[in-house]
């Protein structure tokens, strides 16, 4: 099994797309440093010192606006602002805008984990379309495997080239992020709000969770475009659909969630699991619990089905 | 000589299309077996079963006594086969296309794949991307891929397709080395007669997804062979010779009929006390291309050859 992934892993590696990819994901990471410090020297002449003046302001704005709102969420949401607003200002923790570092770069570059979810998409699908579209799967069917063993190895490389890839989004955005805006405090912390109280977290391994977390819709996507791949076995279908539902789905999910209950068994209202971390969720009754579940049976569905057919079809390419 | 490949009343149905009708057959250590066929026979579907790459509709397939049903992985680590083209990494070197075959199997040493790269003669290309390689070296390279693991049978589907004559020796040349020499089991498809007739000790013959004829290629092995007899009277000499119990026709300006070689000089002799004249006696070889069309008579095959 272990020599089955590393030949997949080889692969890729030979490929010059992956290189692509990875100088992608690199370059942008630069950019996007160079325009958030471009943004922030035009803002620099913001009063740093009145940070905590700026805070009850806004704890003042929430608490009048929590009198006129009935949207559950809302009110849950602003309860959590100004308990963590609070919380700063009686500890002396200033948020993350008023001493931008590394650390504030690495949390903002996690928008760029959809540019990594559109190139495992791509990986996913390709990885079983193009070994029929190359007629190498005839080669590979020959080896003395079973045919799950070689799909499984398929399945473990996709997700190998996630962490990756996640991971080198992770480490460029930390050296770009301390070369352009320095090391900042290395204890630094950060608060979330959970069951009515203010809790603070090692920064580092909330950014962890966050770049984690926020690949689950990904990680779903990739296996649908895995299942749609070993299904049709061509990878266009599967990166259209895939990356026409990673970009369009959350917002499609949202609409539907203010006027069906049945929305929150979908794939797209559970994939955002930040909701659960950050304390506000998208509608009532969801927890961490529901949302895993639901994912759970969505990942078993798409890999059920790709096994599946891959196992039982005949190989005439 | 025990059977390394055997097919029991193999059959395959797609969509109620009865593909291959009831195969059986056998292929021996040590001999190259063709499996010769009009396009669309079933020679790929049945080759594409005893690989794997299609399940059997019914019947069995046994590979060196293993049930390639019942323990895939056995039964397939025996087999090196390419099914139609060999299909290349085109983006790695030939010598990242071995490894890729080498790391799935046990036991293939560096000394190994030297060796087998040594033996198809890619020594000095070894490191190239294959996207660079000839259709021969391809060839060649799929050659070398199926050998890595001292395979107990080798299956080739239409193994010099695309090949200039050089080539196709060359393929004909380790081929037949591989099985008399290595005693590996070997199963050509083609439907190219003449080149079937070089390479093969045995040919089965299948049509429409039925065995039509299994022989050896070698018509010594043969005990009668139609002669040719030129003589005056046409008439009487079919007499002597139906009387006698002989399978004689008329040909032209004499005899076609089935004999023995002893029988020659008994039936000379016959033909001179009865004042027959005899102007020509000759063995008419048939090829192996009179035959196949004989058993299938299928014009459209010898468009090929």
């Amino acid at each position: 099994m272990l020599n089955l992934v590393k030949n997949e892993s080889v692969k890729l590696l030979k490929r010059p797309s992956t290189y692509i990819m990875i100088a992608l994901i690199v370059v942008g990471t630069i950019l996007f440093g160079f325009l958030t410090q471009w943004l922030h020297s035009n803002s620099k002449n913001d009063s740093n010192n009145d940070w905590k003046q700026g805070l009850q302001q806004d704890i003042e704005l929430y608490e009048q606006e929590y009198e006129n709102t009935n949207e559950e969420w809302y009110k849950n949401w602003m309860e959590s602002q100004i308990a963590i607003n609070q919380y700063r200002i009686e500890n002396d923790i200033p948020p993350s805008y008023v001493d931008y570092s590394m650390w504030s770069f690495i949390d903002e570059s996690s928008l760029m984990i959809t540019f990594v979810g559109l190139f495992v998409i791509i990986i996913a699908s390709g990885i079983v379309a193009n070994e029929y579209s190359r007629g190498t799967i005839k080669m590979l069917l020959v080896k003395p495997y079973k045919r799950w063993k070689i799909l499984l190895s398929k399945y473990i490389t996709v997700i190998l080239s996630l962490l990756f890839l996640l991971a080198i989004l992770f480490i460029t955005a930390a050296i770009t992020g301390a070369l352009f805006f320095g090391l900042g405090d290395t204890n630094a912390v950060y608060l979330t709000y959970e069951n009515g109280q203010v809790i603070e977290q090692s920064l580092l391994l909330y950014l962890i969770k966050l770049y984690v977390l926020s690949s689950v819709s990904t990680l779903l996507l990739a296996t649908m475009a895995f299942m749609i791949s070993a299904v049709f076995r061509t990878s266009g279908l599967a990166v259209g659909i895939s990356i026409f539902l990673l970009l369009v789905g959350p917002i499609i999910t949202s609409n539907l969630a203010n006027h069906f209950e049945w929305t929150k068994y979908t794939l797209f209202a559970n994939t955002d699991l930040m909701q659960y971390l950050e304390g506000t969720v998208l509608m009532d009754g969801m927890t961490l619990e529901f949302s895993l579940v639901i994912l759970a049976i969505h990942l078993i569905l798409f890999l059920a089905i790709s096994f599946y057919l891959f196992n039982k079809r005949d190989v005439s390419a | 000589m025990k059977p390394i490949i055997e097919l029991r009343n193999v059959s395959k149905k797609i969509r109620n299309k009865q593909i291959i009708d009831n195969l059986s057959f056998k292929v021996m250590a040590g001999e190259v077996l063709g499996f010769l066929g009009p396009n669309g026979a079933g020679k790929t579907t049945t080759i594409r079963m005893i690989t794997g790459l299609m399940k059997v509709s019914s019947g069995e397939i046994i590979i060196n006594g293993t049930n390639l049903k019942q323990d895939f992985e056995k039964a397939i680590s025996q087999i090196g086969a390419i099914v139609e083209n060999p299909e290349l990494y085109k983006f790695l070197t030939g010598y990242e296309n071995l490894m890729q075959a080498a790391r799935l199997y046990k036991g293939v040493t560096k000394e190994k794949i030297n060796q087998v790269v040594e033996m198809v003669g890619l020594k000095d290309h070894i490191h190239n991307k294959v996207k660079t390689y000839s259709l021969g070296m391809r060839q060649r390279l799929g050659i070398a891929l199926c050998l890595l693991h001292d395979p107990k049978v080798l299956i080739l589907d239409e193994p010099t397709n695309g090949l200039d004559p050089a080539g196709i020796k060359e393929i004909r040349h380790y081929l037949r080395k591989l099985a008399h020499e290595n005693n590996l089991a070997i199963l050509v498809s083609s439907h190219l007669l003449s080149e079937m007739e070089m390479m093969c000790d045995r040919i089965a013959i299948i049509q429409n997804g039925k065995l039509v004829n299994i022989q050896r290629v070698k018509e010594e092995e043969v005990k009668t062979r139609p002669y040719f007899i030129q003589v005056d009277k046409i008439t009487s000499a079919l007499n002597i010779l139906q009387d006698a119990g002989y399978e004689a026709n008329p040909h032209e300006h004499g005899i076609e009929v089935y004999l023995e070689k002893k029988q020659v000089p008994e039936i000379i002799q016959q033909f001179v006390q009865q004042n027959i004249l005899i102007y020509e006696v000759k063995v008419i070889s048939k090829s192996l291309e009179d035959r196949f069309l004989e058993i299938t008579n299928d014009k459209a095959v010898t468009s090929h050859a």
